[in-house]
Formats: structure tokens, C-alpha cells, sequence
């Protein structure tokens, strides 16, 4: 497991916190899925930010 | 315990978890002749202000000395103490070498001080004096290594030193190891003297074995003694490179000129190894010395950095450029005069200033300069500006493209318009920014008017997309056809491509920010400005998050709510809201501090350094001053559901509330959250809240002053705390309706670590602001002083409202 496969991201407009280790179940993102390899569709799942809206933040 | 030091208002931990500790050293009569000559005028509140400053620029502690020939050391030291006492946050570094004004600033001082200095140079009297004071008042001390032989060059003297003032100060006086920082003193690596090409490495060597032979023991430099002699530009560089290398070596704390220290991060890596050879004082064969190497090297002055010394020996042209990229007002009138003895004023502009912006702009667009610096850097081009226009002929700047911006009907929100006026008319555009809730005859009468050659449409929300898309025919029937520009959170490249471009026989072009605005003024300048296309087919449609299961619980129970009907409250003290403020959501979002290419500490820097600092400052005047006036009108009412509309029961008559649904799986809808009255019927919670009209005015206030900085961070700061009265005010109502209350923290809102929903008005659930019509009926929050808009937005702009959703399964979703 390399870096990024860990690092978490915060969305810039709400403070949601993406972690790989959890995924995301609102839009059906497993666990172990590292923040770059999210859909390029994929958006905040509470405030609906496009994923350029979120900085590392680890 | 840690080591800490106190003021009135706070400790603050010795060893930051980040080190250094800075030290503030600008209140100093030997060091500033800013401070020197405000003391000589015996203008003890602008001491003061200096030290405060410091404080908000990131010095944890405060160091403060009024030492000077014919002064009274006495009355000026302790009158300053008293001061900073009351109006400093930040604890004290009380500066003296004498004893008696040690004690009396130690007995009024209401914290816990550092005293700067002991030292052994009269062989041990005022040490003894000094310690006994500190251990009396329980202050921490700084410890000079200097005996009776004078400056401890090298580490084992250092060493000496230290170890004999350990024994005095800890063994004979009673203090704790952790009470004493010592300073190890560094001197100059840039004045060519050959006993002195390693001083730095004998002060780097000497913080690392005081470490780890006094255990316990603190340690502290004035870094900026290393690069005495050497030119202002490179100082900067060699002295923040030296900070970085002595706090590796183990330093704990560091007495600069905060605002002059650069994150390391900001110094390219070949500047960055020429004063690393320099401080180690190394040299490869054949090679000129590292002192002729770093004198070579920064002979260019090249750097961006903005030292006033530096700044006074370069072309003005340059120092005028330099102080738009740096957001530096200082001196601009003097600047300017001299400028203007060669230069006409509008070339002054065009030649100078325009291209400054225009490089800021470029910076913000690679990601090397944030926002809230971007504004800083536009006050510097306004305040030019403003100066320069007494002396401008009349038709000056008349071949300027003319640019109309309004915000359109029924939409209250300005700060986008304005943040878009900032950056266009500091980029050399004439501007026509002509208001809020602008109907589109006014927008045509006045581009007309004005003979404008582009119109920008701004809107925050929903409704105000659809206005832009409905009034284009209006435009277009009036004859216009200079490009329109759009811009609001509401919309799209597809809306604005699929929905409005086909409605003007113009150019109708989507801008995402205030830059892309500008991006799209040059290409109108350059002829090619295009209406915005949007390829369905190459384009990503972006998922629609939500829960995936539709079956919802029709069995769960109605909490019985405290009372039915309406009720106001008035008396919210703004302190509660505060720790509900998404600060992350502030800092990044509305303030702009992303983080972009920093590392992790160097944004933790930024972070503690200047936006906590600053947030913390907004939450004290705002309360200080009244900008936040809470207010609440709620209530729980009696309803039922029938298909997509919720049937509200109050004041004896029924409201519909007609909600959307969504287009598609799981084809979600407000209403159905609620049983019908088949089922039974169902409680419903409302609310408006907000924090008052006070914050806007003086947000307003802020813009009109063009303090554009402070207008996009009190404005930023207002739009939080009224979502954070919204969340505090949403826990209220889920206490009294018994359905879990607190939140652990502000994580727990965002995730909605709660039972139920709030859905706001205007917001993905809901986005369309017509319930307010209904909502406004029977809560009636003109009682508290809200009024709507024709279009339905609520007015002071610091308003928010929501329905309160008790069913279990009820979370966020977008129609």
C-alpha cells in the first residue's frame, strides 16, 4: 500500500472528510478505495462538491 | 504539566507541537525605530498596537523593551506591562537587564512572564537578584551564554556557560529546569571573518547538547543576529533557512520578526542550498568560499521578498510591483510621488499596476497564491489608484472596456458581484456595479445608458438561474448583444449552454469565479470570446449521492413536541454558537485558505499563524461590538402528508407545502417523511433563524472602505455563524422532541451523526424558495425582523430557514 492509498481528503465547502479506509456509501465507494482513484463523477456526499473542492489533508 | 507561560487571557505551551514558539521582536526600542520613536512621543497605544499586530501576525509570546538613553526605563516598562496586561492575548517577554525593573514589571504583570535576560557578565550578582524575582513571581528566564569573558562562541563554551548558570538559577535559586530557556547567541556567518565561518554550526551545536545535557531545559535564538551584514533580500532567506535548521537541532523557541520568516517550502531549493552552505560553511574544492557563492547568488535580488531596506534600493517601478504581488500599503503615497515625477499616472497604471494584478492573477491561477492575498494585493491597486486620480487628465482610462454588474431581481447576494468588480476593476476595467435585486429593465436601461461592452448577471441560488434564463429573450428583444457573463453557485456549464445561450443572440459565457469573469474579459478585448458549449457526450455527469434504499418506516412514532404553534427567542448568547462554526468549512471554503501545494505543517502554519488568529479576532469584535444579534422564530405544528405536498395545520387553517421529488431512484420527496393522516397524522418543526442585519451593515461598511480582505473574511465569518445558529437551533428543537440531542463536535453535524434532518429552503431537498410564501404566513418572522424579497429570499441576508424532519431515515438528498 503506497501513501495516497491512506490520505484522506476534506471537502473545502463543507468539511466532509473522505477516508479510504471507510469508503463512502453514498455513492457505493468500498473501502480501500484511495481518493484518486474515485469516479471522476463522484461529489461530496453531503454537500455535493465536485472532488476539486477537497484538499489532502494528512 | 508542560512548560507554559500565561497571560490574562491564555497559556500557551512553551514547546508548540509545531516548534518554534515565536517570539514577537518588534516592540523593542533597540530593535524597531518605528517603536522607538512611538515611545519617544510617549505614545504608549500605538506601542501597543505594534505589539498587537505581532500578535496577529503569529508571535505566540510578546517580547517588549523600552530600554533607551534618557528614557525612565521604570515608568515607560511598567505603563507598557499594564497595557498589555489588558490588551494583549498573547503573554509577555518582559525585556531588561535591570533588576529593579525586572521586579516591579514581574509583580503587576497578571500572567505568567518570561524575563529576557540573565547572563554570568558581572560574575553572578544581578542573576541571583533576577532568579529569585522569578521564582518568587513564577516567571520563566532567558539565559544569555555570556561570562565574565563575554559571548560564548563556541559549543563547548556555550555549554560552560549554561551549565554555570544552571547551577545558580536552578541548584541555588530554586528554579525548575523548564523555567530557563537558554540562548545559545549566534553571530554573524556574513561579515567575512574567519573566526566566525562556523558560528552557525557552534550555535546549532550548542542548542543540541544543552538538549541533551541539561535535560529539561529550554532553549531560544534571536536567529536574525546570523546574517548580520549581509543584504535585506538574502537575509530573509538565510535567516528563515537557519530557524529551520536550528529547531532541527532541537530549538524550542525563536525571537523574529514574524511577518519576515518565509516557510521553507517558499524558498527554491537552490537558494535554499547556497545558505545551507553558507550556514555549514561548506566548500568543494576549486570552489569560491560559501560566503562569495551566496553574495554572487543573491546579487540579482531576484526574490520576492519585501524587506523595507531591499525595497528602498530597488527601481521604484519594481518596489510599486512588488508591493501590489506582496498586499504591501506601506509607503505607497511617497512611492507613488516619485513615480509620478517620471510617469503619467495612467501609465503608472497601465504599465505597472495592470501587470502587477495581472501576475497575481496568474499566481491565484496555479495555486501559488490564495484568495484572502489576492485581495490584499487589490486594496494595494485601489489605494494606487485613488492616489493617482487627482493628478489623471479627464478622459483618462476612457478606452477601457466597460463592464455592467448587478446582481439580478429578488437575489440579495452581493459578495460574488463584488468579489468580480474587485478583481475587474483592479485589472484596469471600468466598472458599473449597479446593486442587489436589479430588475432586467434596469440592467438594459443602464447598458444602455452607460454604453457598456459586456454585462455580468450574478445569483446566488436556484431561482436566480432561472431569472438569468428567462430575462436573456428580455435582453435580446431590447436590441442588446454585447456579451452577457454569468456566474452564481446554482449554476452549470450545461444550464448556462442548454438553458440561456440559446436565449440571446450574443455571447452568453459561465464563469465559474471572479477570475474566469476576468479570463473572459481579455477574450472579449482579443475578439474571441465564445458563448459557453457543453458537449453532453464528452461531459461527466456527476453522481447523485444519496441513501439507495426506498423503503421507508411507516411504523416509526411521532415525538410529541413541547408546545404547538409559534414561538420567538431573543436572547441567545453569541458565545454558543461559536464552537458549532464549521471552521473548516470557513477557513477553506468561504475564506479560500486551501490548501494547495503547502505540506501539511506549512498549512498547520498558516493555519495557527494567521486564520485561527484572525478568527478568533472576528469572534471577540463581533461579540465586543454586537455585529451578532441571534434571533429564533420556530415552532411545531400538526400535519399530515398527501403525495408530494405536506398539509401544515396553524392558526386554525391549513398551509400546503408543495415539495419536489426527485427525478429519478430513489424518487426521494420531503413529504415523504411524514404519515398521512391516514396513518395518523405527524409532527413538523420550522424554523428562521438569524444572527441580525448589524454583520451585513458593517460587512457593507467593509466593501465601500474597498477593504477587500476584511470584507470577504467578516462576510465569510457571518455566513458560518448563521449556519451555526441554524445547527445549534436544530439541536434545540431535536431536545425538546426528545430525539437526541448533542453533538460530540462539529464532524457530527456535518455527517448528520443525529436523528432526522434539517432541510433548509433554497437548499438540494428543496431548492426552490416558493414555501417561503406559506412559511412566512404562519411563522411570521417579520416579528424578529425578516422580510422577503419578490422572489422569496430572506432579508438580512445572515437568514436561514428549515423544516425540522423527525423519521429516522431522514438525511440529505438532492432533487
Amino acid at each position: 500500500m503506497s501513501a495516497t492509498d491512506i490520505e484522506r481528503y476534506i471537502c473545502a465547502n463543507c468539511g466532509y472528510v473522505y477516508d479510504p479506509a471507510v469508503g463512502e456509501s453514498m455513492n457505493t465507494v468500498l473501502p480501500g478505495t484511495s481518493f484518486t482513484d474515485l469516479p471522476e463523477a463522484w461529489v461530496c456526499p453531503m454537500c455535493y462538491a465536485s472532488t476539486d473542492q477537497f484538499d489532502l489533508l494528512d | 504539566m508542560k512548560p507554559s507561560v500565561a497571560s490574562l487571557y491564555q497559556a500557551v505551551e512553551l514547546q508548540q507541537e509545531i516548534p518554534p514558539l515565536f517570539i514577537g521582536e518588534r516592540a523593542n526600542s533597540n530593535g524597531s525605530k518605528k517603536f522607538r520613536e512611538l515611545l519617544l512621543a510617549d505614545d504608549y497605544g500605538s506601542c501597543l498596537r505594534i505589539a498587537v499586530e505581532q500578535e496577529a501576525r503569529g508571535a505566540h509570546v510578546i517580547d517588549l523593551c523600552t530600554a533607551y538613553a534618557g528614557r525612565d526605563e521604570m515608568t515607560d516598562l511598567t505603563t507598557l506591562v499594564r497595557l498589555c496586561a489588558g490588551g494583549l492575548k498573547a503573554p509577555l517577554m518582559i525585556d531588561s537587564t535591570t533588576p529593579e525593573v525586572i521586579e516591579a514589571c514581574l509583580r503587576i504583570y497578571p500572567g505568567r512572564a518570561i524575563v529576557n535576560s540573565i547572563n554570568l557578565e558581572d560574575g553572578g550578582v544581578n542573576i541571583r537578584r533576577v532568579c529569585r524575582a522569578a521564582k518568587k513571581y513564577g516567571a520563566a528566564v532567558v539565559a544569555l551564554t555570556i561570562d565574565e569573558l563575554g559571548m560564548a562562541m563556541t559549543a563547548d563554551d556555550k555549554l560552560r556557560v549554561a551549565r554555570a548558570i544552571h547551577a545558580i538559577a536552578v541548584d541555588e535559586c530554586g528554579l525548575r529546569p523548564q523555567d530557563l530557556l537558554f540562548d545559545c547567541l549566534t553571530f554573524t556567518v556574513g561579515s567575512g571573518d574567519k573566526t566566525l565561518r562556523d558560528a552557525a554550526l557552534q550555535t546549532l551545536e550548542g542548542i543540541l547538547r544543552i538538549k541533551a545535557e541539561l535535560p529539561g531545559c529550554l532553549t531560544v535564538l534571536g536567529v536574525s543576529n546570523i546574517s548580520f551584514g549581509l543584504a535585506p533580500a538574502a537575509r530573509r532567506l538565510l535567516n528563515s533557512v537557519f530557524l529551520h535548521e536550528a529547531v532541527a537541532a532541537g530549538l524550542d523557541a525563536a525571537i523574529v520578526d514574524t511577518a519576515r520568516i518565509l516557510p521553507l517550502a517558499r524558498i527554491s531549493t537552490e537558494d535554499r542550498q547556497v545558505c545551507l552552505d553558507l550556514l555549514h560553511n561548506r566548500q568543494e574544492d576549486g570552489e569560491k568560499d560559501a560566503l562569495m557563492r551566496f553574495i554572487d547568488h543573491f546579487s540579482g535580488a531576484s526574490s520576492t521578498t519585501t524587506d523595507e531596506e531591499q525595497e528602498t534600493a530597488r527601481p521604484h517601478e519594481q518596489q510599486l510591483f512588488h508591493k501590489v504581488l506582496n498586499g504591501d500599503k506601506d509607503g505607497l503615497e511617497d512611492l507613488l510621488a516619485i513615480l509620478r515625477e517620471r510617469f503619467k499616472p495612467i501609465d503608472i497604471i497601465n504599465q505597472i499596476l495592470v501587470p502587477a494584478m495581472r501576475h497575481v492573477g496568474e499566481l491565484f491561477g496555479k495555486g501559488e497564491l490564495l484568495l484572502p492575498f489576492v485581495l490584499q494585493s487589490a486594496e494595494v491597486m485601489k489605494a494606487s489608484v485613488t492616489l493617482l486620480e487627482p493628478f489623471m487628465d479627464r478622459n483618462d482610462g476612457d478606452s477601457a472596456t466597460r463592464i455592467l454588474l448587478a446582481t439580478v431581481q429578488g437575489d440579495v447576494h452581493d459578495i460574488g458581484k463584488n468579489l468580480v468588480d474587485i478583481i475587474l476593476s483592479n485589472n484596469g476595467y471600468t466598472v458599473f456595479n449597479i446593486g442587489i435585486k436589479v430588475p432586467a429593465e434596469t440592467v438594459i436601461e443602464k447598458a444602455r445608458e452607460l454604453q457598456v461592452d459586456l454585462i455580468g448577471l450574478s445569483g446566488l441560488l436556484v431561482k436566480s438561474a432561472i431569472v438569468m434564463q428567462e430575462s436573456l429573450p428580455q435582453y435580446r428583444e431590447a436590441g442588446l448583444t454585447v456579451p452577457v457573463l454569468l456566474g452564481g453557485a446554482a449554476l452549470t456549464p450545461k444550464f448556462v449552454a442548454q438553458s440561456c445561450v440559446p436565449n440571446y443572440s450574443g455571447p452568453v459565457v459561465y464563469c465559474s469565479d471572479a477570475f474566469a469573469g476576468l479570463k473572459a474579459v481579455r477574450e472579449f478585448e482579443e475578439g474571441r470570446l465564445q458563448s459557453t458549449r457543453y458537449d453532453s457526450a464528452a461531459a461527466v455527469q456527476p453522481m447523485k449521492p444519496g441513501v439507495r434504499d426506498t423503503v421507508l418506516d411507516r411504523t416509526n412514532l411521532v415525538p410529541a413536541p413541547p408546545f404547538i404553534g409559534l414561538r420567538y427567542v431573543q436572547d441567545i448568547d453569541p458565545a454558543k454558537l461559536f464552537p458549532l462554526v464549521n471552521a473548516q468549512a470557513l477557513f477553506r471554503g468561504r475564506w479560500g485558505y486551501r490548501r494547495g501545494k503547502m505540506s501539511a505543517e506549512e498549512y498547520r502554519q498558516l493555519i495557527d499563524g494567521t486564520v485561527q488568529p484572525l478568527y478568533e479576532q472576528l469572534q471577540h469584535r463581533s461579540v465586543e461590538k454586537g455585529w451578532i444579534q441571534p434571533r429564533v422564530a420556530y415552532g411545531y405544528f400538526r400535519c399530515h402528508a398527501k403525495e408530494d405536498s405536506l398539509h401544515v395545520e396553524a392558526d386554525g387553517r391549513e398551509y400546503t407545502f408543495a415539495f419536489p421529488r426527485q427525478a429519478e431512484a430513489p424518487f426521494l420527496c420531503i413529504a415523504d417523511y411524514f404519515k398521512s393522516a391516514e396513518e395518523g397524522g405527524d409532527v413538523a418543526g420550522f424554523f428562521v433563524v438569524t444572527i441580525g442585519a448589524q454583520i451585513g451593515k458593517e460587512t457593507n461598511r467593509l466593501y465601500q472602505e474597498n477593504a477587500y480582505h476584511d470584507y470577504l473574511m467578516l462576510h465569510g465569518f457571518s455566513v458560518e455563524v448563521t449556519d451555526a445558529l441554524a445547527e445549534y437551533w436544530h439541536g434545540v428543537m431535536r431536545r425538546e422532541l426528545s430525539i437526541g440531542g448533542a453533538l460530540k463536535d462539529v464532524q457530527g453535524a456535518v455527517t448528520q451523526e443525529y436523528q432526522g434532518s434539517r432541510y433548509g429552503f433554497g437548499y438540494p431537498a428543496c431548492p426552490d424558495l416558493d414555501v417561503h410564501r406559506s412559511l412566512f404566513k404562519f411563522l411570521k418572522p417579520e416579528a424578529i425582523g425578516i422580510t422577503l424579497t419578490e422572489n422569496m429570499q430572506m432579508v438580512p441576508e445572515q437568514t436561514t430557514s428549515a423544516i425540522v424532519v423527525h423519521h429516522p431515515q431522514a438525511k440529505y438528498f438532492a432533487v
